[in-house]
């Protein structure tokens, strides 16, 4: 295969984006053109590199990574859980998620609502204000190409579909199922906070009530204390 | 107009119309004349009825409203008059038992549902009696035949003819319904559940498409009956020349000719059916999967902890690694910084001096300490472990290792109940995990 680089016109563009962990689809338009009308090139080209592009048919393109880190996992992991509880309060909602998570859009006022409403499973996923799921959530699927903010209305783009899949995945997976409708759970349900019951997770029964100046003040004077005994 | 007929011989049949009564003519047949004419004068004002009575039945005073609303300028006397004369036209007629409720005549909302090219979707039944009348239809023409009555054998071709006219008339109005049955699927508010919005998808789907690759299949009641209803008019070709002409051979091949037509068009229609709804039927399929998917994988997330969602599932995606290097400012306060930068003057201890307390340790590392858990494997708790690996470890030290090494990979963790646990100088109250193993692959 004959690769022309100059007709690879946005090339460092498309890398770059691809590079950190971007999904590009049509919301990067000229990024997206250039990739749909030489797709063979640029995978060819890619692939030389040690890179894999994945070229979906659903429109959007990304990279496989090598491996993956423990990170990665926890953002895959964040972002599936975020997925599901959508599916299911949009249905509750009598809403159609599909046509949201696929092309369609929620709002940010949306948000305090859903956190509200599953905060025990987001609290699994270390997300335990609205300001976590901004962060953790919102913020790395926009980074990822997940989707795009307008404004306070987060507008899902099609590489979407990757977590579509993951439910479709857990639907057809047997196995899941069958452990989950077993009385005789090879993994015990973990136990999970009540959200009345102010139990915290870890309690130290060395109740220490003090504010962030106590604290810095306490740090000071005891590694002011460390310095003249060593001296 | 078989409604009509329906009164002919009754003396006088009487609607009641506000303070009038309106008497119905005993005629044996409406001019069709003036029924066309009614029907060219006032399609302004019908049309939009037809839509209302697509919905149901309508009462005196809902047709009384609908008209005033479009006849402004006219009296009640005017409105009482046209529905007097739509009555008469056999246009509009009671609802059996219900005098007071109007709909139109089914012979009238059919052929204004043709001409507005509406369809409504006939059953997969009606295609299957067809086909069993056609069947017996060819028997009653080989009996024909067999006894020479050329005139028997003409009409009965003839209906023939007719039937299968009448089952392309069904088809293709079929075709029509199927066609806006997904034209309305795509087009409803895409807010509501799919399964709403694909519910006559569904419906059509089982109740008609399914019964109907039935029906049309190889070895279906169709297939069959257009090869029975072909095999006797193939036979009488070849008879009639061996035996001598009984009818004129045309009328024969003619209808064998629409014979084959109605086939095809049954295998057309059903292509059709089957590229129009099989998208939508897939589509709705899909979103129940994946609602279902959803809601058994938070199942068991709340159960089994986020960490029981297949990880092969997962997407893979690369770490969002930031090329950007920040603003000139954040830049230069940087440099400025590290220009100012003032080492701390270094205590080292005098070689002669007696150290206080015992040596410190070297932090153990991640790689250290994971080492040693897999060693130590099976742990039945691994809070217990650590504690008696580390009996003066600090509190904050201790949970720490207990979240690193509870949550990698390379283990196999069981919940356990919550309890309490002694550090060293605190009282911890947790959930422990019990390290079984590696994860299976």
């Amino acid at each position: 295969m004959n690769i022309d680089l100059k007709e690879m016109t946005q090339l460092s563009a498309i890398f770059r984006e691809l590079f950190k962990g971007y999904h590009l689809s049509r919301s990067e338009p000229e990024c997206y053109a250039q990739l749909t009308s030489q797709q063979d090139q640029y995978r060819a080209l890619f692939k030389a590199l040690g890179f894999e592009l994945v070229c979906d048919p659903r429109g959007f393109y990304y990279f496989v990574p090598e491996q993956m880190g423990a990170q990665v996992n926890k953002t895959a992991q964040r972002l599936a859980l975020f997925t599901f509880i959508l599916v299911e309060h949009l249905a509750d909602q009598g809403r159609d998620p599909l046509s949201v998570l696929d092309g369609g859009s929620i709002g940010r006022d949306e948000l305090p609502a859903l956190l509200d409403k599953y905060r025990d499973l987001f609290l699994q996923a270390e997300v335990t204000t609205h300001e976590e799921l901004e962060d953790k959530v919102i913020r790395r699927l926009t980074q990822l190409g997940f989707a795009e903010d307008s404004n306070g209305v987060y507008r899902f783009l099609p590489p979407m579909h990757r977590f579509l899949d993951v439910c479709l995945a857990v639907q057809h997976d047997r196995d899941l199922a069958a452990s989950l409708h077993s009385n005789n759970l090879p993994l015990p349900a973990p136990v999970l906070i009540d959200d009345d019951s102010g139990d915290p997770i870890i309690s130290l029964d060395e109740a220490v009530e003090e504010s962030e100046d106590e604290a810095m003040a306490r740090a000071l004077a005891e590694e002011r204390a460390a310095q003249e005994h060593d001296v | 107009m078989t409604h009509a007929a329906r009164y002919s011989g009754e003396a006088v049949q009487c609607s009641t119309i506000g303070a009038f009564q309106i008497e119905r003519p005993a005629l044996s047949m409406i001019d069709p004349k003036r029924v066309l004419r009614a029907l060219a004068e006032h399609w302004t004002l019908l049309e939009p009825l037809c839509e209302r009575f697509d919905a149901g039945t309508l009462s005196l005073i809902e047709l009384r409203n609908q008209l005033a609303a479009q006849l402004p300028d006219s009296t009640v006397v005017e409105i009482t008059a046209l529905l007097d004369q739509w009555i008469r036209l056999d246009i509009l007629v009671p609802v059996a038992k219900s005098p007071n409720r109007f709909e139109l005549n089914a012979q009238i909302h059919d052929f204004l549902a043709y001409l507005r090219r509406e369809h409504r979707l006939g059953l997969c039944l009606e295609i299957e009696a067809y086909l069993r009348h056609l069947e017996r239809l060819a028997g009653y023409i080989q009996d024909a035949f067999e006894v020479r009555d050329a005139h028997d054998l003409t009409r009965q071709l003839r209906l023939l003819d007719m039937r299968v006219r009448d089952v392309l008339k069904k088809l293709g109005n079929d075709e029509q319904a199927l066609i806006a049955v997904a034209e309305r699927a795509k087009t409803s508010d895409r807010q509501i559940p799919l399964r709403q919005r694909y519910a006559e998808v569904l419906a059509t789907w089982d109740e008609y498409v399914e019964p109907m690759i039935q029906l049309v299949a190889a070895d279906g009641a169709f297939e069959q009956g257009v090869y029975r209803v072909e095999h006797v008019l193939l036979r009488l070709l070849g008879e009639q020349q061996r035996l001598g002409q009984l009818v004129d051979d045309d009328l024969l091949l003619r209808t064998h000719a629409r014979i084959l037509e109605m086939q095809t068009s049954a295998q057309l229609t059903l292509r059709k059916a089957r590229e129009l709804l099989l998208p939508l039927r897939e589509e709705a399929r899909r979103h129940n999967a994946v609602t279902r998917g959803a809601a058994l994988a938070l199942s068991v997330i709340r159960k089994k902890g986020l960490d029981a969602v297949p990880q092969a599932a997962l997407p893979l995606f690369s770490r969002p690694q930031s090329t950007f290097l920040g603003s000139a400012s954040q830049v230069e306060a940087y440099v400025y910084a590290l220009a100012r930068f003032e080492a701390k003057p270094a205590h080292f201890p005098k070689a002669s001096g007696k150290r206080t307390g015992d040596s410190p340790r070297a932090p153990k590392t991640a790689r250290e300490m994971l080492d040693r858990c897999e060693q130590a494997l099976p742990l039945p708790d691994l809070m217990t472990w650590l504690l008696e690996q580390e009996p003066e470890g600090a509190t904050d030290e201790l949970l720490y290792w207990f979240s690193r090494l509870s949550r990698d990979n390379r283990f196999q963790r069981d919940r356990l109940e919550r309890r309490q646990y002694l550090t060293r100088d605190h009282e911890v109250s947790l959930s422990s995990v019990a390290l079984v193993g590696r994860p299976s692959a």
